[in-house]
């Protein structure tokens, strides 16, 4: 047998081989599934060592591509950089994480949520197109399969795989991912579908019922809670896709949840209070308008305040000083 | 390809495949992600022979299918790579000897990582697999030609100093 001959020999072996691995996989084999817990096993302490060196250059080139955006920016920026250098020195990747966690949690108590905080220790890998993060928390913090996954602005996900130590997360961008909706405005029902992106489609349940622009989205919630609790804010209409092709109206959404800067989040292990209907959905901050007079010489400002998160003063034209 | 190569090469293939998804997986590279681990695997393939390359893209698919953040079937890149294992070795064949032309053995690897890629959700799609939008994969497959291009680089002079190391004296001749 020459060279040819053998190695197409060994190409057919080898061909034959996989689509008897893929055939016994899709017929649901747990020795296939098993093998993917093993290695997840043995990946998640270091992927939970390399997170530490790797969380500050973690997102290196999103922070490249933002910077210098626009003037306003950069003057805020430099604002807080001051403020911050009078706080007590703390290391601003765990501040960041502790404000996503205090977030998260403040979300879940609102809800009446039984949770468990747990830290991003690795995205998805570039090698497959599913999107998925993975936990530094595992079944012996009792986190099981299709529990929901929050961060400080609502729904990330819903848990896919569990070992003892950790976790994968199936995004809600994913693809394959759909969740059942409800718009807070009027309980309409609807199915939300990842797109792969930043951008995700809603499609009605009912022919009648309308999407309006800015309408926020919730979780229907699932018997048992599980995928799903239900209540938790998903996102908010961007655009309303009015075809005369479709039976229901489709609509694009915008996720409450950055899911590109997840450091934080936390996962839904039990609701210990009833359905928090509206209750979190989120509200934009008040704006309260202060008037200030000069009760001297000096010329009067008339200033409107916005409160945090994005504070910003807008003067009128100062009149001239009467003396 | 003797046993004892097929077990260091797997033993490599999986040390980089635990580099890919502890470290390349935390950083969020803008467009789409760097897929260090194909990369590898394609450069490596192509300096094989035939039958090395087949094996090789076997063993290097049955290591990504055991990620556990794929959502596709145990095997699905084990199949994908034991083809692209056997069109990249038949392609080498007749370019020749890469060591001279670095810059070629680059541009090959990218199109060997983004022929991949392709494979894979075309067959992803055979067995029913929903990997969403054709826009959104097209970005997917196309980031990650460019990441490979600027990446490969970097890494290949110590890639072609390991696996010569590894080479017995026999294979080296």
């Amino acid at each position: 047998m020459n060279g040819n001959n053998r190695s197409r020999l060994l190409l057919v072996t080898l061909l034959v081989t996989s689509l008897f691995l893929i055939t016994l996989d899709l017929r649901g084999v747990s020795v296939t599934q098993s093998s993917r817990s093993a290695t997840q096993s043995f990946l998640a302490p270091i992927q939970r060592g390399v997170s530490d060196f790797f969380s500050p250059v973690g997102n290196f080139f999103s922070n490249v591509k933002n910077f210098g955006k626009t003037k306003a920016e950069l003057n805020q920026v430099k604002k807080q950089n001051e403020a911050l250098k009078k706080e007590v020195v703390l290391n601003s990747d765990i501040k960041g994480q502790l404000d996503q966690l205090k977030g998260a949690l403040d979300l879940a108590a609102r809800g009446g949520f039984k949770v468990v905080a747990a830290r991003v220790i690795g995205h998805g890998s570039a090698s497959t197109f599913s999107q998925t993060i993975t936990l530094d928390v595992g079944s012996t913090s009792g986190i099981r399969k299709d529990q929901t996954v929050i961060s400080e602005s609502g729904l990330v996900g819903v848990v896919k795989e569990v070992t003892s130590s950790s976790a994968i997360v199936l995004l809600m961008s994913d693809p394959t991912f759909r969740v059942g909706v409800r718009i807070a405005r009027s309980q309409g029902m609807g199915v939300l579908i990842g797109q792969g992106g930043k951008r995700y489609l809603v499609q009605l349940l009912d022919s009648s019922g309308k999407f309006q622009v800015g309408d926020a989205l919730l979780t229907l919630g699932s018997d048992g809670f599980k995928p799903f609790v239900s209540g938790i804010p998903v996102g908010k209409i961007i655009s309303v896709n009015s075809t005369t092709a479709s039976l229901t109206q489709e609509a694009d959404v915008s996720a409450y949840s950055n899911l590109g800067e997840l450091g934080v989040v936390t996962v839904i292990v039990g609701n210990l209070s009833s359905d928090p209907h509206n209750a979190l959905v989120p509200t934009p901050a008040p704006t309260r308008t202060v008037y200030v007079t000069s009760t001297g010489a000096p010329p009067v400002d008339t200033a409107t305040l916005t409160p945090s998160p994005s504070p910003s003063l807008t003067s009128a034209p100062k009149k001239k000083a009467t003396k | 390809m003797s046993w004892l190569r097929a077990l260091t090469s797997a033993l490599f293939l999986f040390f980089v495949f635990t580099i890919q998804e502890g470290a390349i997986a935390r950083i969020n590279f803008p467009i789409t992600g760097f897929s260090f681990f194909l990369a590898v695997l394609v450069a490596l393939m192509a300096l094989e022979e035939k039958s090395g390359a087949v094996v090789m893209g076997f063993i290097g698919g049955i290591i990504l299918d055991l990620s556990p953040t794929t959502n596709s079937p145990f095997g699905q890149w084990a199949l994908v790579l034991t083809v692209v294992g056997y069109l990249i070795a038949t392609n080498t064949e007749s370019v020749g000897d890469f060591s001279a032309r670095p810059g070629a053995f680059v541009l090959f690897v990218a199109f060997g990582v983004t022929i991949t890629l392709t494979l894979y959700l075309l067959v992803g799609t055979l067995v029913g697999e929903n990997a969403g939008t054709i826009g959104r994969n097209t970005v997917v497959v196309l980031g990650n030609f460019m990441w490979t291009l600027l990446f490969t680089p970097i890494f290949l002079p110590s890639l072609l100093r390991v696996r010569q190391a590894t080479l017995t004296s026999r294979e080296r001749s």
